[in-house]
């Protein structure tokens, strides 16, 4: 049972990671940032909780705030660059971020020992969830309460206003500015509301693996956190989680017994899907496809009845 | 680390010179990033594994060293004309983001194709002139790196020859700039395409031989690294631009030097990203301003 | 087919059904697991682990397997996992050995960082119920980066003691080469174990036995261990893991005019840095390397430009039992090096272990044996190594090994000082 409340976890986790990309992705802005700031949030409320003892909760609001203020400020600049600029400068955030706390040695005596972010030998032993009798299912529930608080949040913003503009955005800049969309405000308030959820999603991964380092934090997770969105589709928030379950929970678990073969297995299903699919695996005809059949349903339970 | 004068300018010299491979694998993005406006990220890994197949005709075959450092470049087009194939040929050309999550998957195949054949473990690859070095006063050139520098101008001389002079390339802009007009004067895009994928894909392949064979080590370390420096020197040279590119190539490979030797090896990436967000801000469009060679 | 033919049928079926039932009863086996990185740039830990691993399984069956409490004996089965170089792999494997097997103890992972977070996901405390953590014993084979045990009670290391290999190490040099007097150096920063044994240790023991850095004393180095290590690191040539331009550095180590060079780092930068040195014809009196460039790696990649570089191991095939365990791994697919031959000795501890406390192999008393192999292993003053005695540090769960210094001769590493 840990073992699945533990990828449980994982999922949740990444989940988070792959929804902050999805923000931005609507506004039709490709960022390998999220990564960047999901290591703040990790950091941030890993420093909290191990040097300064503070409860879970505060340290992770504080951890999205702080990563979420430093999205805000990448924003603006962020707006003169489109489409594969943003790629390479957004590659370049997120590796000054991991530059920058491979530099960070910050270390406290803490109760006879000696705690805190170590440069390369990484910043270990964020024990908050064990050491405060968690059990497993406790961890599962607040991740997932958080996960599913986001992603409702995400499927009513695209039923009001906001969801519509975002996408206006992301589907023609122009048209939507002509229309009177306020570019800047949107693009810069997808930006912080990403970097927000990447920056939770940060600290709950600190605190489930306990450990971070510099190397964790590299472009490899970024492109981890754009996949989920693409693989899955932009049409709901629904995609990006079943994303996740397939390539963490089907093709990292479920097929650990295959060794390295699943990572080039991996490589050929993201080529094959996005040949078949190139609009995600939840595109509109999926979800149209799945209305029709709940309606048909109905029907005929109706006349069953 | 304490330095003077000369540390200065040798750093300059070693870091122009390795430059050029920066510049070879920036001018393959810039390449593909021109015909397609699309951004091919398994690009580099394409250069690498070309590389390796190299060194497997070496080990397998016992072919000569010399014959070895062409099919690593051939072998890195047929890659890279597979990857147009399984990547990019059938998107939807309006789509930006299925092609570059596929190529993200062709990445990870690539790369993880080389770790299980080898373990993941370096392997040593054939040095080109190991002896060569040329001392000129206080200072030195490594004759290895003066070649691959010189093998740079050549083929960026090639590519301009090709799309300037010949048919196929003036094909190649004309899809690159109005690929529904193009095709509707029976250019056959995919075919222009492809072409400009096997010409990166072999640049690139060279690039990977040369950079293996200056370090004299190779490893599927090195593919994330030589992406991350390709797209910078791509970008700051200004995507699309071929002079921009080389120009870029040999200023990063310059400026990684003296970062290194003036800050330390921590910082030195820091500020590399750095002159990127410089560049973005002051010259997005790259170091020649408008990309005149290519939109 | 008539009725009765088909009640013999079922008959005969059932009886065949209750007898290979009963026989897999008598064969008791007990479980045990390994896991590692198997995919990803640092597969090759992973590769050699597992075939060290397996030829030790293979042999403990082969001598009678293992005596159970009421003295029949069991066959020894173990299961070798692919956990990558990545924590939350790591972590997701522990949790299903623990949770989903029956498997008494777990040897593994190769990755440090990965073992660093995996270890934190473990119980600290013995019997400390307000701690949840995972209750299960570790003793790992690979990970090899300083201090990592302590994290927890349950996980315990067999791997080289780095401060007391590289003091030894000093001490000899300092005795067998008088005229050598200064030293200088560099690491791959990015790199946990390298930095750390390299700004921590080495360069420690150094200035413990009297060597000087050829630029000027180095603030706050004393030559105790860890003393001044950030000083240490802002007066080397370091590059990084993935650096492929060495010229900048190898100017300065050429320039020091030191007489012994340090070089700490992984086989890939180590032969990119030799090769580099080479080539602009810096040549040192002496070459000191990280213990991790031991390996066959460093041959395969730069034999020629490593001849003469000296190194403390604790694997070489010095002994029979060392030869035969090195041809069992190649056998298996892999090499034996200083990493991977400890995951044969955690094998045999592991068997000497379990026959010393008592196991029985039923699947009620899994926990309760954990326990006891925990409480076992945290027990144990000594154990037999591949190549002599190893200690055990008590209260931190590292071992202290037997070691040899090796030398780069012709392609090989030649056992140059054997203290043992």
């Amino acid at each position: 049972m840990e073992y699945y409340l533990g990828i449980t976890q994982t999922i949740g986790v990444h989940t988070l990671l792959g929804l902050s990309a999805y923000v931005l992705l609507l506004t039709g802005q490709l960022s390998l940032a999220q990564v960047g700031f999901f290591a703040i949030g990790s950091y941030v409320s890993g420093i909290l909780t191990v040097i300064f003892g503070w409860h879970i909760l505060p340290a992770l609001l504080v951890g999205a705030l702080v990563a979420g203020f430093f999205a805000f400020l990448v924003g603006f600049p962020a707006l003169r660059v489109k489409g594969l600029m943003l790629v390479v400068a957004t590659i370049a955030f997120s590796e000054i971020v991991r530059l920058v706390f491979f530099n960070v040695n910050w270390r406290v005596e803490v109760n006879g020992l000696e705690v805190g972010p170590d440069s390369t030998q990484g910043f270990r032993e964020i024990r908050y969830f064990a050491a405060n009798g968690w059990e497993q299912a406790h961890v599962v529930l607040l991740i997932w309460l958080i996960v599913i608080l986001v992603m409702v949040l995400l499927w009513w913003l695209d039923k009001v206003r906001a969801g519509a503009v975002l996408r206006a955005v992301g589907e023609d800049e122009l048209a939507a500015q002509s229309s009177g969309v306020n570019l800047t405000m949107v693009k810069v308030a997808a930006m912080t509301g990403g970097g927000v959820i990447a920056g939770i999603a940060g600290g709950l991964f600190a605190h489930s693996t306990t450990y971070v380092d510099h190397h964790t934090f590299s472009i490899l997770l970024a492109t981890f956190a754009v996949s989920y969105p693409i693989l899955g589709g932009l049409k709901n928030v629904l995609g990006t989680l079943m994303a996740v379950i397939f390539i963490q929970g089907f093709i990292i678990e479920g097929l650990r017994f295959m060794g390295d073969y699943r990572n080039i297995l991996f490589g050929l299903l993201i080529i094959v899907a996005m040949n078949f699919r190139p609009q995600g695996l939840v595109d509109g005809n999926f979800t149209s496809d799945l209305r029709k059949l709940l309606r048909m349903n109905q029907k005929r339970g109706g006349i069953d009845a | 680390m304490n330095f003077d004068h000369i540390d200065i300018v040798q750093s300059l010299i070693d870091g122009v010179l390795f430059g050029s491979v920066y510049a070879l694998v920036g001018l393959g993005f810039t390449l593909i990033f021109g015909a397609m406006h699309k951004l091919n990220l398994a690009y580099a890994a394409s250069s690498i594994a070309g590389a390796y197949i190299g060194l497997a005709s070496i080990t397998i075959f016992a072919v000569p060293t010399v014959i070895a450092f062409l099919v690593g470049p051939l072998a890195a087009g047929l890659v890279g004309l597979l990857i147009y194939i399984s990547c990019f040929q059938f998107m939807p050309r309006n789509n930006m983001l299925a092609p570059l999550m596929a190529s993200i998957g062709a990445l990870f195949f690539i790369d993880e194709l080389i770790i299980d054949k080898t373990a993941g473990s370096p392997i040593t690859f054939p040095v080109l002139l190991p002896d060569a070095y040329f001392p000129v006063g206080e200072f030195g050139f490594r004759g290895d790196l003066l070649f691959v520098t010189f093998a740079s101008f050549v083929l960026m001389g090639v590519i301009v020859f090709m799309l300037y002079r010949t048919k196929m390339g003036l094909a190649t802009r004309a899809a690159s700039q109005q690929p529904v007009a193009s095709l509707l004067c029976g250019i056959p895009t995919h075919r222009t395409n492809s072409t400009v994928f096997v010409l990166a894909g072999v640049l690139g392949g060279v690039a990977g031989c040369l950079a293996a064979a200056a370090v004299g080590v190779l490893s599927p370390l090195l593919t994330l690294p030589l992406t991350v420096k390709g797209l910078i020197v791509a970008v700051i040279g200004g995507l699309g631009s071929i002079r921009g590119a080389i120009a870029a190539g040999f200023m990063i490979g310059a400026l990684e030097n003296l970062f290194l030797l003036f800050r330390g090896v921590n910082e030195r990436d820091i500020y590399v990203f750095l002159v990127l967000f410089l560049f973005l801000v002051v010259r997005p469009n790259g170091i020649f301003g408008t990309s005149i060679d290519r939109d | 087919m008539s009725h009765s033919t088909l009640k013999n049928l079922s008959l005969a079926a059932t009886m065949a059904l209750a007898f290979a039932s009963t026989s897999a009863l008598a064969e008791t086996t007990i479980n045990i697991a390994g896991w590692g990185a198997k995919s990803g740039p640092l597969r090759s830990f992973g590769v050699n682990s597992e075939a060290v691993m397996k030829a030790a399984v293979a042999r403990v069956n082969e001598t009678g397997g293992i005596k159970l409490k009421d003295g029949s004996k069991a066959k020894l089965a173990f299961k070798y996992h692919d956990s990558a170089c990545n924590a939350e792999q790591a972590i997701a494997v522990a949790r299903k050995v623990a949770s989903e097997s029956n498997a008494l103890v777990g040897i593994g992972p190769t990755c440090s960082g990965a073992a660093a977070a995996m270890f934190g996901v473990f119980q600290k405390k013995v019997g400390d119920a307000g701690d949840t953590g995972l209750q299960f014993p570790i003793l790992t084979d690979t990970a090899v980066r300083n201090g990592l045990a302590k994290i927890s009670q349950w996980t315990f290391r067999n791997t080289p003691n780095e401060p007391d290999m590289y003091d030894k190490l000093w001490a000899w040099v300092a005795a067998n080469h008088p005229n050598l007097k200064t030293i200088y150096g560099g690491t791959e920063t990015d790199q946990g174990h390298s930095n750390g044994t390299y700004s921590k240790v080495i360069v420690q023991a150094a200035t413990r036995h009297g060597f000087k850095w050829s630029k000027g004393n180095i603030e706050g180095l004393s030559g105790k261990l860890a003393s001044g290590f950030k000083n240490v690191l802002a007066s080397s040539s370091n590059w990084l893991q993935a650096d492929t331009n060495f010229s900048v550095q190898a100017r300065a180590f050429r320039r020091s005019g030191a007489d012994i060079y340090i070089i700490s780092s992984h086989p890939f930068t180590t032969c990119g840095m030799l090769k580099e040195l080479k080539r602009q014809r810096a040549t040192p009196k002496l070459l000191i390397g990280l213990t991790s460039s031991s390996s066959q790696e460093v041959m395969k990649g730069c034999a020629a430009e490593a001849e003469g570089m000296i190194i403390p191991t604790s694997f070489a095939p010095i002994t029979d039992m060392a030869k035969e365990v090195a041809a069992l791994a190649n056998k298996n697919g892999g090499d034996a090096d200083l990493h991977s031959a400890a995951a044969w000795e955690n094998v045999m501890i592991i068997k000497q272990v379990m026959e010393s406390v008592g196991v029985t192999g039923q699947a009620s008393m899994v926990q309760k044996e954990r326990r006891m192999i925990r409480d076992g292993l945290e027990a144990l003053t000594t154990t037999n190594g591949l190549i002599g005695k190893v200690t055990r540090v008590q209260d931190e769960g590292e071992a202290l090994k037997p070691y040899v210094f090796v030398q780069a001769k012709a392609g090989n590493w030649v056992v140059i000082h054997d203290p043992r």
